[in-house]
């Protein structure tokens, strides 16, 4: 059992997508991820995804494979959001500090990463910490300054998360479509069936019945 | 400045006299240079296996001929917009370290240098200067290997808009 991000949920990752029906999967390139992200995480969000759908069809488990990526999008650009702010702050203290360009950017931006995520050495905290009395600002008055050096590329990110929600929205929608249209077909298989036998059919759908 | 900085200049000084490639092969390969992720050019996806393939498996789902077809070109199409949006995501352009950094100041006397080991004319020396100190203007403002990945996924939402209409289109239509 795993734990899913996405919706908070504890779910079965034995079981494989090939065993929710005949797949369409094998003929679709397959999402890629990126190298420190875990393959057993992302099949968890998917099986979840699917866990959701009642004996979904061939396609809806393609649609659904495509809607976990998008999830997955959404998460790495959410990471990148505040990975500009870090380069943000790493370019500003490059730039006011007179003497900091000698040691490059580069050497600037890893300790100001790691001072940020607690795990900088003792030379890499001190040099951010010279960098920061050199440029004569505190930590957040480094972030607010970076936050309006990055907004055009924090903009661009937020457009790209939501351009993911948007394919979200889209999927849903045809997934929905594929539920309702199996439903009715289903209902009109069990009609035929109860024309066939002249007997009253119990159990049969109506047709004003919402896709869920 | 050194030698490497110096290298990297004098080659950068000498790639501007270059007049670009002069054999059939050469002006073949540098005719690709522009290309990014080929999305728009029209795919062929008709006379793929995956295709006959897919339109088989949705064809067991009750859709029509013509919706089958649809449905497969349209989940190809964007499972290729998304492959090639992993690619340039995950392959921004290159971040030039060495332009972003240089001190164009202490560089004006290697240009003077390389320009005419004689004694260059001053103007030479200046407009030298100026065209790196623009090279270097545009490098720094696009931004670090994160900025440049945003900037570039930035390019592909139209594309990913329009396959995902197409391919929503025709589940629905179908």
């Amino acid at each position: 059992m795993l734990y899913n991000v996405h919706f908070g949920i504890y779910v079965d990752v034995a079981m494989p997508v090939e065993d929710k029906s005949k797949s369409l999967l094998p003929f679709l390139s397959s999402p890629k991820l990126l190298p420190n992200e875990s393959e057993v995480e992302f099949q968890a969000g998917l099986q979840s995804l699917l866990s959701e759908l009642d004996n979904p069809s061939a396609l809806a488990v393609a649609l659904v494979s495509q809607l976990n990526e998008c999830l997955w999008w959404i998460r790495r650009h959410t990471v990148d959001k505040e990975l500009l702010l870090h380069e943000a702050m790493a370019r500003l203290l490059s730039r006011e500090g007179s003497n900091w360009m000698g040691s490059g950017n580069s050497a600037l931006s890893v300790a100001l990463e790691h001072y940020l995520n607690g795990s900088a050495q003792k030379d890499q905290a001190a040099l951010i910490e010279e960098a920061l009395i050199d440029a004569n600002l505190t930590l957040s008055d480094l972030r607010a300054k970076a936050f309006k050096d990055a907004a055009r590329h924090i903009k661009m990110v937020d457009d790209l998360i939501h351009r993911q929600h948007q394919t979200i929205r889209h999927l849903q929608r045809s997934i929905d479509s594929i539920d309702y249209k199996s439903r009715l077909i289903k209902r009109m298989d069990l009609e035929l069936a109860a024309l066939e036998s002249k007997q009253p059919v119990k159990g049969v759908l109506s047709l004003d019945d919402e896709p869920s | 400045m050194t030698m490497n900085h110096r290298r990297s200049l004098a080659n950068r000084c000498n790639a501007l006299k270059s007049t670009g490639p002069r054999s059939a092969s050469g002006k073949r390969a540098s005719s690709q240079n522009s290309r990014k992720h080929g999305l728009n050019s029209a795919p062929d996806f008709e006379s793929s296996l995956e295709y006959r393939a897919l339109v088989e498996l949705i064809a067991e789902e009750g859709f029509s001929g013509f919706a089958c077809a649809d449905i497969a070109a349209g989940l190809l199409n964007y499972r290729r917009v998304m492959d090639a949006y992993y690619d340039t995501y995950t392959s921004p352009q290159a971040v030039d370290e060495f332009l972003r950094d240089a001190n164009m100041r202490a560089s004006n006397p290697i240009f003077s240098k390389l320009l005419s080991p004689s004694g260059s004319e001053p103007q030479d020396v200046r407009d030298m200067a100026a065209f790196f100190a623009s090279m270097q203007r545009q490098e720094r403002r696009k931004g670090g290997p994160v900025s440049r990945r945003s900037a570039d996924s930035y390019k592909l939402i139209r594309y990913q808009r329009n396959g995902i209409a197409r391919l929503s289109r025709a589940v629905r239509q179908g």
